[in-house]
């Protein structure tokens, strides 16, 4: 059986999963909009967190938080399933999923076979969602592929109960009802928008926020002298691949969130909120350049190379726009304009 | 971004190709709107990805000596292959970290029951014969 579920890629699969699930019970809402509502947008670099041995930088909130946020919003009941065992965290599965319910999941891509071997390592906060079962297959839809595709449920388990950092223990959720559901309204966008702002600047801890990035490029500098050369530039490349790699986010979040705005300036009739967006577009294509410029650690173009200084102040600069960009949202909402 | 500025390098080869992973990437056209472009791939990031992995072989390669050398067991050999730590591979094969460790020393990996042999293997995708060797 499979559920008529409209599969739409999406940029980022949290974003992906809940645009296609509300999508599903026909709430109609575009993905920068559900990185907005569900102030997905986020800066952290904790080096006492590992993830393959190194520093986990983030450049989202955590796991599961753009789902529960969203739907919170919109007053949606929502359910969340956690389990030990394997076994009956796929008789769950089957059970919501033969009540006609899609399921999104959350799972490890070490063993999903669907990905290129490059991308697959212990990385466990991947969300896909579940429209369908077929004798011993599972139809999936995961929005960052461009169409939906097969799973066999021993795959499915596996990917369940990945291990490494931040297990995933076969969480899954699903829509409950909508019998308390709001459509969006303005107060919705202004609520979540402070959400954002709060965490990007008041959080008083310095790896966490625009500030956290600065804190990274304080790291950055320090990186040849703790790890050697050639842990520092892997710690460069892990800081790539989260800033680059299918799922993340990263420079593309800052394009979304900038999308968002647009979005929003025109719902709520608030021109200036365009003229933040232009501005965070060009934060997000100095991620970018800061992309390009450490990629050439690993060609080793010795000539062209900038040293850690060169790129922490590239950070630096990035972490002061970022600063002041979100300063100016939370005040244009508190005043009230 | 600009759209036309959306880059298109696709590099890795997908296992399966009726999913077709693609990015999506928010970019502005020419009025200043923007628009949803779907994404092949970016050079900084595949060559990000490709230097990380490469590290991994010669790591690999590295530990593959010392085994060959007589220093470690071929298990440590594999779980540098597969991207394992001693815990995630205690995770996976239900041993605990401490039995992982014993089994990294040559001594103890040759006392190693079929059944335990297999279990180890099953946990990291190989059969027992690529376990026991190093090729």
């Amino acid at each position: 059986m499979q559920i008529n579920f409209e599969h739409r890629h999406a940029a980022h699969c949290e974003n992906g999963v809940v645009r296609n699930l509300l999508n599903f019970y026909g709430v109609k809402l575009s993905e920068p909009m559900i990185l907005g509502l569900g102030s997905g947008i986020f800066f952290s670099h904790m080096p006492f967190y590992k993830l393959h041995g190194m520093a986990l930088t983030s450049f989202r909130y955590f796991p599961g938080s753009i789902f529960t946020r969203v739907t919170k919003a919109l007053g949606i009941e929502i359910q969340w399933h956690k389990f030990k065992d394997p076994d009956q965290a796929m008789a769950k599965l089957d059970e919501v999923l033969l009540s006609g319910t899609p399921v999104g999941l959350r799972v490890g891509v070490y063993h999903l076979t669907y990905f290129p071997k490059e991308y697959r390592f212990h990385f466990n906060a991947h969300n896909l969602c579940v429209i369908g079962k077929e004798g011993d297959e599972y139809i999936i839809s995961d929005p960052i592929g461009m169409h939906i595709n097969r799973l066999s449920s021993e795959d499915l388990k596996k990917v369940r109960f990945a291990s490494g950092t931040g297990p995933p223990k076969g969480s899954m959720y699903y829509i409950r009802n909508l019998e308390k559901y709001r459509p969006l309204d303005a107060q919705m966008i202004e609520k979540a928008t402070l959400r954002t702002c709060s965490d990007m600047l008041h959080i008083p801890l310095p790896m966490f926020g625009a500030k956290g990035i600065a804190y990274l490029a304080r790291r950055m500098r320090k990186w040849e002298r703790l790890y050697g050369k050639r842990g520092a530039a892997l710690n460069l490349a892990q800081i790539i691949r989260m800033l680059e790699e299918i799922g993340t986010g990263g420079a593309g979040f800052r394009f979304m969130y900038a999308a968002f705005l647009q979005e929003a300036s025109v719902f709520l009739n608030r021109p200036e909120w365009n003229q933040l967006s232009m501005e965070l577009t060009e934060v997000g294509d100095l991620w970018r350049d800061f992309s390009y410029h450490a990629a050439r650690f690993f060609k080793k173009r010795e000539a062209e190379v900038l040293s850690y200084d060169d790129i922490a102040r590239k950070l630096e600069v990035i972490s002061d726009r970022e600063r002041i960009i979100f300063t100016r949202l939370e005040n244009s909402i508190k005043r009230g304009k | 971004m600009k759209v036309k500025e959306v880059p298109q390098d696709d590099e890795f080869f997908q296992p399966d190709s009726a999913v077709q992973l693609r990015d999506r990437t928010y970019a502005l056209d020419e009025n200043g709107q923007y628009q949803e472009v779907p994404s092949a791939g970016w050079k900084p990031k595949n060559e990000a990805i490709r230097f990380s992995w490469d590290n991994r072989g010669e790591e690999a390669e590295a530990l593959r000596q010392k085994v060959i050398a007589g220093k470690c067991s071929p298990l440590v050999y594999h779980m540098a292959k597969s991207v394992m730590t001693p815990r995630i591979l205690a995770d996976y094969s239900g041993f605990s970290r401490r039995e992982i460790h014993k089994f990294s020393k040559p001594k103890h990996f040759e006392t190693l029951e079929q059944a335990e042999l297999s279990r180890l293997a099953e946990a990291m995708n190989i059969s027992v014969e690529e376990l026991t060797s190093t090729d």
